[in-house]
């Protein structure tokens, strides 16, 4: 569904990404996880062209996605994403939040779109939270809602880009519960983030990257038995030993 | 001091056309300063090539420049070039180009001050650059915009005062005409003047401060 093939990319002179080969299969949950300035960010934000490519070729459902001719928009409405910073709108409700693109985007009457929007919101957790506005609502419903937001476009993938790295401790919870609901559900998931206890339940596949390469890739049983690379080893028992 | 003889009727109607004439400027000025000077803070901040550079060029040769110049240009230099208006049309025009690079730079960092990151969630869920900065940008950035903006537009109201250079009748020109006859109309007249111009500004001001508590 998602096929990295030898992607490189460079900020100036700085490689960022180095010989990025992953594919992604449909239904697959895969996390990646690697120290900051690994560049996993930049691997998932490649995945819905908010950063561009320098080299190789990436596709997404067989589309390349830095093909110029590509129509990026008609990309993006299979592929939801969630911020680590949420990113609502602060000016629209948080029904609001959730009708815009499918109105605009799939062109879904109001009526529709808001019926859409209260079954999402009741999936996670906070329909009575409807007509509030994001500044009223915790960090971790503000990621529940967002994630609603994705997930109303009916997208084939969602992207998750360390969707709680700041959120309160106890915030935490609700929000990875939400992802876990959404990972038993089939859905095509390719998350960023640095919940282990996350990662080794949910994941079908951890990917290790370092320097902006992919270090290792394996099933979560396998990597946190007995990771292969000697940085992965350092990186698991410097996070789970703290 | 002749107060009753300054605001005899005659001087009252006479002065009052005058104001009718400044309100008349300010708000066409207002209106098309407004539109141009947001289509080219929008152009800017969209970063469209060659056209943004050449705006932003000619924003700054004219946000350097002395309104009363631009006034004497529009009305004195451009008829050598064989483009003439009446008084009242030149100043309009000195001002809507004034105006609308000032309210340029003003939309324009309004814009700028909108986080990134409402661009990326907008068009990550599929919305177009033009529908994202219709739904997503603009409305936020207006928000924060109305202060400044309310502002600019009462500087505006009082700029319309220096087109009395190229003898526009409008409201300070009328009082000149009136202190003219007699110098004891003077204070009263320039003291009813500057009320005409406070109450409608401070009017302004008083419903920029609505509008920003309305949006708090």
């Amino acid at each position: 569904m998602i096929v990295f093939s030898q992607v490189n990319k460079f900020y100036g002179d700085f490689q960022v990404l180095k010989d990025i080969n992953l594919t992604i299969n449909k239904g697959e949950v895969v996390v990646v996880i690697g120290p900051s300035g690994s560049g996993k960010s930049t691997l998932l934000r490649c995945i819905n062209h908010l950063e561009s490519i320098s080299n190789g070729t990436l596709t997404v459902n067989e589309v390349s996605v830095s093909d110029k001719k590509t129509d990026i928009n008609k990309l993006r409405k299979e592929i939801g994403m969630v911020f680590q910073h949420f990113h609502l709108y602060p000016h629209k409700t948080v029904l609001q939040n959730i009708t815009l693109a499918p109105m605009k985007v799939l062109g879904q009457s109001d009526e529709e779109a808001k019926k859409i929007a209260m079954k999402y919101l009741e999936k996670v957790g906070i329909a009575e939270k409807a007509n509030a506005l994001p500044s009223q609502l915790s960090g971790g419903q503000q990621q529940r809602v967002a994630i609603a937001r994705g997930l109303a476009m009916n997208p084939e993938i969602m992207l998750f880009d360390e969707p709680t790295s700041a959120l309160d401790p106890e915030m935490i919870g609700e929000v990875l519960d939400v992802m876990k609901a959404l990972a038993h559900e089939g859905m095509t998931m390719v998350v960023v983030t640095h919940e282990m206890g996350f990662a080794r339940e949910v994941a079908d596949r951890i990917v290790f990257m370092d320097q902006g390469q992919i270090l290792e890739e394996a099933i979560p049983a396998e990597f946190y038995a007995e990771p292969k690379e000697e940085r992965a080893k350092l990186f698991l028992s410097r996070i789970l030993n703290h | 001091m002749d107060f009753a003889g300054a605001y005899s009727i005659d001087h009252l109607k006479f002065l009052l056309e005058g104001f009718g004439l400044t309100l008349y400027m300010a708000v066409i000025a207002i209106i098309c300063s407004f539109i141009i000077g947001a289509v080219i803070a929008i152009i800017r901040y969209a970063k469209v090539p060659v056209i943004s550079q050449i705006l932003a060029v000619i924003v700054e040769i004219i946000r350097n420049l002395p309104l009363l110049l631009l006034i004497f240009f529009t009305y004195l230099a451009l008829p050598d070039i064989g483009i003439k208006f009446n008084p009242i049309p030149a100043a309009i025009i000195a001002l809507t180009i004034f105006e609308a690079a000032m309210l340029s730079e003003i939309i324009r960092s309004g814009l700028n001050s909108i986080d990134k990151g409402q661009i990326e969630a907008a068009r990550s869920s599929g919305l177009n650059y033009i529908q994202t900065l219709w739904h997503i940008i603009l409305p936020q950035a207006l928000r924060r915009m109305v202060p400044p903006i309310v502002s600019q537009f009462i500087s505006l109201l009082k700029d319309t005062s220096l087109a009395v250079v190229v003898s526009v009748p409008e409201l300070l020109h009328s009082g000149q005409i009136i202190y003219g006859q007699k110098q004891a109309y003077l204070v009263p007249i320039l003291l009813l003047i500057v009320m005409m111009y406070f109450v409608v500004n401070y009017a302004l001001s008083i419903l920029s401060r609505r509008l920003e508590v309305k949006n708090t």
